[in-house]
């Protein structure tokens, strides 16, 4: 085993920093720098096209960066020993040989690490495709295939994971399961990088959030962090047959009130415990009083608008 | 070795190992009918028979030596041309199925991962040669003897061209990894692959005869640069007048098999795989 396991600063941290790619006439990853912490899930967001992959891959020493340093517990990738002990990345569903069956592919993969082959039967259970270990790939659905790349990742019993855009392709069911997963794996302590464009998703699952655009970090934070740094949030969503009177009471208070298609309100500057007492007091019939959390989408378009991912 | 481990186990659970050697079987049985014809209808002609000009060159390719060589070597032809092969998919395989993400993942240190495709590439040559020369071994005897050619089995020289044969199935088998390293995409490298072989053997000999016919025979030394030739030259069993010498051969077929492996070696070492 390597000394970077045992040493104390491998805890499991991705420090990303000032790290730029350069291609022909597109710097895809423009000085981006941030960190990932361990014992979370940390989404990593940006729009096509923004440099998720790239930075992914030049993180795993797949790419190499042209400036900036990428680091997983203190060391470069390609400077780990035993990778597949500390690291564990699903890159793309469908990497696999389509004339290989699933419980081969690991095999390969468990020969090439030096680890004991009962690993690889060991993984497909841990992602619930024993049944399918003895068929070949190419007969696998994309859920499958995700599943399998998972499995791949989890040879090594890994300290850290990294998966770029794992729920793409997965029906509700895979995705719940994706999901549960993740975050078990979070609890245990481990470090959990997911990109992904399913924001909604990522609202469920995410603890922290790395947003990019055009290769540039624009906010990064825990969830609750960013979503509330936001300027929509705060309003109020309330019903009442007496919109009229309710009106009237709130902006006594100084709040400011607005009425959408549907007749109703949308209040800001009174949260919801003083519009319900503020109701009472005038005898107003209340039938919904809901505060407006802001959702990760429109905070994400907010934030990246105008930052085109074609470039 | 670990790495030599997996590399061997991705070839056997593919199918591709055994459709390469389904497709040779055929191909030994078509080589040995021809070489059989040809045994046979070089042992019973007289040196008279051909120009003056080619009694020398008739005379080193009639000897009982050089007749057992050839069919002691016999899917040879075709048989380079498999391992060849088999070295690009080796390669451009992982490109094809994008497993090499995975298998740069798992070792960062590509140099490691290249030499051991090398040395499985190697070792699938080796079972391929080893597989033909044992079936010529039991085979070759009866053409022989149908032909009353001696059998030469006490001969040094026949055993040299068996185990040039062996060096030959090596070189080409690291050559096709070569290839496939410079030519990720499956096709394009086995179509190269094909017409360096076949065409880079009958252009080259075209080329080089129209060439030698008007600056002189010096020029027919140049067959040794073209790597299907070299290898020819390097399994002939002796030595054939007016040509350059086995060991050029074969040393001309090295230096390109050192040069397929350490470029392909050095291009992916710098490769940005997404």
């Amino acid at each position: 085993m390597s000394d970077g396991q045992r040493s104390p600063t491998s805890n499991g941290q991705i420090v990303v920093s000032g790290l730029t790619k350069q291609y022909k006439s597109v710097r895809a990853v423009d000085n981006l720098s941030f960190t990932v912490a361990p014992g979370r899930v940390t989404g990593f967001l940006g729009p096509n096209g923004a440099g998720k992959t790239t930075t992914l891959r030049m993180l795993l020493n797949l790419v190499t960066p042209s400036g900036g340093s990428a680091t997983i517990g203190g060391h470069r990738y390609a400077d780990l020993t035993d990778p597949l002990r500390h690291v564990g990345a699903v890159l793309e569903a469908s990497s696999a040989h389509k004339g290989r069956t699933g419980i081969n592919h690991l095999r390969v993969i468990c020969a090439a690490a030096g680890l004991p082959k009962q690993r690889a039967e060991e993984a497909l259970a841990l992602v619930g495709l024993t049944p399918a270990a003895k068929r070949k790939f190419k007969g696998y659905s994309l859920g499958m295939k995700q599943r399998l790349g998972i499995a791949a990742a989890m040879l090594g019993d890994p300290r850290v994971l990294i998966l770029d855009e794992p729920a793409n392709g997965l029906d509700p069911e895979g995705i719940r399961w994706m999901r549960g997963f993740l975050k078990g794996l979070a609890h245990e302590g481990r470090t959990v990088l997911v990109s992904s464009h399913l924001l909604s998703e990522m609202q469920l699952l995410a603890d922290d959030v790395v947003i990019i655009a055009a290769g540039k970090l624009v906010r990064q934070g825990p969830v609750d962090q960013v979503l509330g740094s936001m300027a929509q949030s705060g309003r109020v969503r309330v019903r009442t047959p007496q919109a009229e009177e309710l009106v009237a009471v709130l902006r006594e208070q100084s709040a400011t009130v607005e009425t959408d298609e549907h007749g109703v309100l949308l209040v800001s500057g009174a949260d919801a415990s003083t519009i319900g007492r503020a109701a009472l007091a005038a005898k107003v019939e209340l039938h919904e009083l809901t505060p407006e959390r802001p959702d990760l989408e429109r905070v994400f378009l907010e934030l990246t608008a105008g930052k085109a991912g074609i470039r | 070795m670990n790495l030599v481990r997996s590399e061997l186990l991705k070839i056997r659970s593919t199918n591709t190992w055994w459709v390469f050697g389904l497709i040779s079987l055929p191909l030994w049985v078509l080589t040995l009918l021809f070489n059989w014809l040809q045994t046979d209808a070089m042992s019973g002609l007289e040196s008279g028979d051909v120009p003056a000009d080619q009694a020398a060159q008739f005379e080193a390719l009639q000897q009982a030596d050089s007749l057992a060589a050839n069919i002691y070597t016999n899917g040879q032809f075709f048989g380079l041309l498999i391992v060849m092969l088999l070295g690009i998919i080796v390669v451009t395989s992982e490109f094809f199925h994008q497993t090499v993400t995975t298998t740069f993942l798992t070792v960062p240190h590509r140099t490691a991962v290249m030499t051991a495709k090398l040395i499985a590439a190697a070792i699938l040559a080796m079972v391929f040669w080893l597989v033909t020369t044992a079936l010529n071994l039991v085979f070759g005897p009866l053409v022989l003897n149908a032909s009353d050619v001696p059998l030469q089995l006490d001969s040094g020289g026949v055993w040299r061209a068996i185990g040039l044969n062996a060096l030959a199935y090596l070189l080409w088998s690291v050559l096709g990894v070569g290839i496939g390293v410079l030519i990720r995409s499956q096709i394009g490298a086995t179509v190269t692959g094909i017409l360096l072989y076949l065409g880079g053997s009958i252009g080259a000999v075209a080329v080089l005869s129209i060439l030698a016919s008007r600056y002189g025979d010096w020029i027919n030394n140049l067959q040794l640069v073209v790597p299907s030739l070299a290898s020819s030259l390097m399994v002939s069993g002796t030595e054939i007048p007016g040509s350059p010498p086995q060991w050029a051969g074969a040393a001309v077929l090295i230096g390109y098999a050192v040069v397929a492996g350490v470029i392909g070696t050095l291009t992916i070492r710098r490769r940005d795989i997404s």
